[in-house]
């Protein structure tokens, strides 16, 4: 699948229109439903490859959750808004760590 | 060459040209295999999913609340700002400060504004979901009203087809009359031919006779001697003193 494709398994006979949001490939039991023991196994049949797809699923729930009814508010916005800051808290720790306060923590 | 590959790619575009047309949603070009169930067509919600504290989904609070109860989520999040605090992995510099004063200025914002510009935009929304949905019933109904025009000058059409008899009809009287009037003249003109023929021919045999009689008489006048005239004469005399009365 290379960009602007659509998934190999979508068939647009059987699925109708296409939703971004959807996996049209053989759903793997829910990572919430996997034992223990069979995490491994679970992690082993996921790849690398297939990164990307499941971000742009997430992406386009989200967008048919909160950004996309008829009805939204402010939600979503705070929402990134939230997101944005952690990200740049996060990629910022290593300078921001220099304004610390107090030398030791318990 | 340029062509050719312009042609290629059309071609290759095509297939996709009709998986989208297959995909439409209209009764008349759904295919048999299409999946309903596992796949229902995917419709617009008219509310977002539920929040709490503005940006928090509710299925964070339902995922906690068969183990911790209702107060659990937010003891997990003050426990945990605790921990990030104490242990200051959350810095509180002073953009710490700047961002608690931007917050508390949001909140009170969206408290105090939120409802009517909520309101406002909703008004909008529907405003523009209205003039595309009375587009589309207009659109409909003007069609409709077409077709009704439409099965209404067919009936008329159909009226028509009995005017259209009567006129058959008319012209059928026409050509009827213009049939026997020539009948009548071919009929007047033969007759008069043949008169003039008929009249000919007695003419003929009329000045046939008459010059036949002529000819026999002047014949006969010519062949007359002056001896068989006396003598016819004399004869007469004869006659006539035969004829007389003996007693006078």
């Amino acid at each position: 699948m290379g960009f602007g494709e659509y998934p190999a398994e979508y068939n647009p006979k059987v699925h109708g229109p296409f939703d971004p949001a959807r996996f049209y490939g053989k759903p793997d039991i829910p990572f919430g439903e996997v034992k223990l023991g069979e995490v491994g196994s679970w992690l082993g049949r996921r790849s690398i490859g297939g990164l990307p797809s499941a971000l742009s699923r997430a992406f386009w729930r989200w967008q048919h959750k909160y950004m996309l009814p008829k009805k939204t508010g402010i939600a979503p916005f705070c929402q990134l808004a939230i997101g944005a800051v952690t990200f740049f808290y996060v990629i910022n720790y290593s300078k921001l760590k220099h304004h610390r306060n107090h030398k030791y923590h318990w | 060459m340029l062509s050719r590959l312009a042609l290629r790619s059309l071609q290759e575009a095509k297939p996709v040209l009709l998986g989208i047309r297959s995909t439409s949603s209209t009764a008349v070009n759904k295919s048999s295999e299409r999946d309903e169930v596992n796949f229902p067509h995917p419709v617009r919600p008219i509310e977002p999913g539920k929040v709490r504290m503005g940006f928090i989904p509710e299925e964070w609070f339902k995922f906690f609340y068969p183990k911790t109860g209702v107060t659990g989520p937010y003891m997990f999040g003050i426990g945990l700002t605790t921990y990030l605090c104490s242990k200051e992995i959350l810095v509180m510099e002073h953009e710490f400060y700047t961002g608690i004063t931007i917050l508390i200025m949001v909140v009170f914002a969206v408290k105090k504004f939120g409802k009517g510009v909520a309101a406002y935009l909703d008004k909008e929304i529907d405003e523009i979901e209205g003039v595309w949905v009375n587009y589309r019933k207009s659109s409909i109904d003007s069609i409709k009203k077409a077709i009704e025009e439409e099965k209404k000058s067919q009936w008329e059409a159909q009226g028509q087809s009995i005017l259209f008899d009567a006129k058959r009809e008319n012209i059928a009287i026409q050509l009827e009359t213009a049939y026997r009037e020539r009948l009548a003249n071919v009929q007047s003109e033969v007759k008069k031919r043949l008169d003039y023929q008929l009249e000919m021919a007695n003419v003929k045999t009329r000045i046939e006779q008459k010059h036949m009689v002529d000819w026999i008489v002047n014949s006969v006048r010519t062949a007359i001697t002056p001896a068989q005239e006396a003598a016819a004469l004399k004869q007469c005399f004869a006659d006539l003193k035969a004829l007389a009365p003996k007693d006078a």
